[in-house]
């Protein structure tokens, strides 16, 4: 559910880290409920024996697809309705696998300002039950001025 | 033996045609996704006050990049293939408009990651369409042998051809 709530570009303090947003854990129904929403039928989500023996993985792995999602819900539900989620970007750089849980985590790593609108720079990843990253990544959000007009929407990206 | 080879770097800057996705943005699709990915967040339902500013309803950020679906009547590559064991499940669907890239379709595809950029949501009852472009594809020696990295670059635009989103997604073969 969104948290938010109007959030003002001078409310965020560089090192500031977002709410952990925690999914999981994620069973096989979780993923074949997911392959199912978005019909893409890889066998590596939910055919252990072909994960394993054909594509030699260690298991039934968790969709980037779907671990790119809960990146999305942790930023746009931190942004909050007036805000925008500008930018993202992130690789999946280890395998995740059946029955972990995601802690999606952000922290600001830079502010500076836009047309209109402030820009915020966010490192971010995923982290398992072990504590282990596979997901590293950045992102760019923007948020009014306190007493500033909103964002505009369509957004419109600052000149380069 | 290059994986890369003559036959594979053809591919490199091959656009796609636009592509419009076989079914507008639904809302039954929207809820069933929002509840797959556990964000029932009340923009994705109905009119309220979060979304008036977009217009009303609106589907999930990434929602536009799972709308390319199997049309109807069109080739169903499950019972096509039911019989090949090196079937993967998704078989053609995975580029995003573009052509398989053939001289690898035995290889194992794993996503790599993305990089996108967001202009605006998808509403209810829009259309959404692609185009795509195979921007890269380099291969890498790594700690579990050589691998293909293939970049393909998408537009997403709206039935009034209002840009939605950009991605520039990896996919990793091997």
């Amino acid at each position: 559910m969104a948290m938010g709530g109007p959030r003002y570009f001078e409310d965020c303090e560089i090192g500031a880290t977002l709410p952990v947003l925690e999914k999981g854990p994620l069973t096989s129904a979780h993923l074949m409920r997911w392959s199912a929403a978005m019909e893409n039928w890889h066998k590596i989500h939910y055919d252990k024996p072909f994960a394993i023996e054909h594509d030699k993985l260690p298991g039934l792995l968790i969709n980037g697809s779907f671990k790119q999602q809960f990146i999305l819900q942790l930023l746009k539900d931190w942004v909050g309705p007036a805000g925008w989620v500008w930018k993202v970007s992130f690789q999946f750089r280890a395998m995740n696998l059946v029955g972990e849980t995601m802690s999606v985590w952000g922290k600001v790593s830079a502010k500076r300002d836009g047309p209109g609108y402030g820009l915020i720079d966010i490192d971010l990843g995923i982290t398992n039950d072990a504590g282990k990253e596979s997901t590293p990544g950045t992102a760019t959000l923007a948020l009014p001025y306190r007493g500033g007009k909103p964002v505009p929407y369509p957004f419109v990206p600052p000149q380069s | 033996m290059p994986l890369l080879t003559d036959a594979l770097k053809e591919y490199i800057g091959l656009r796609s045609e636009t592509e419009i996705a076989c079914d507008p943005v639904e809302r039954g699709a929207v809820r069933r996704y929002a509840q797959a990915i556990m964000d029932e967040d009340p923009i994705f339902d109905a009119p309220c006050a979060n979304n008036a500013r977009f217009g009303g309803p609106v589907a999930p950020p990434l929602f536009p990049t799972h709308m390319f679906r199997r049309a109807f009547g069109a080739p169903d590559p499950m019972q096509l293939r039911a019989r090949d064991p090196d079937f993967d499940g998704i078989g053609a669907t995975a580029a995003q408009g573009l052509p398989e890239l053939e001289p690898i379709r035995h290889l194992a595809l794993l996503n790599g990651g993305s990089e996108i950029e967001f202009f605006r949501y998808a509403r209810h009852g829009e259309t959404v369409k692609l185009r795509s472009r195979y921007a890269d594809i380099v291969e890498k020696e790594t700690s579990k042998g050589p691998m293909l990295f293939v970049t393909i670059e998408t537009e997403y635009r709206n039935g009034d051809d209002e840009l939605l989103m950009t991605t520039r997604r990896t996919l990793i073969r091997r």
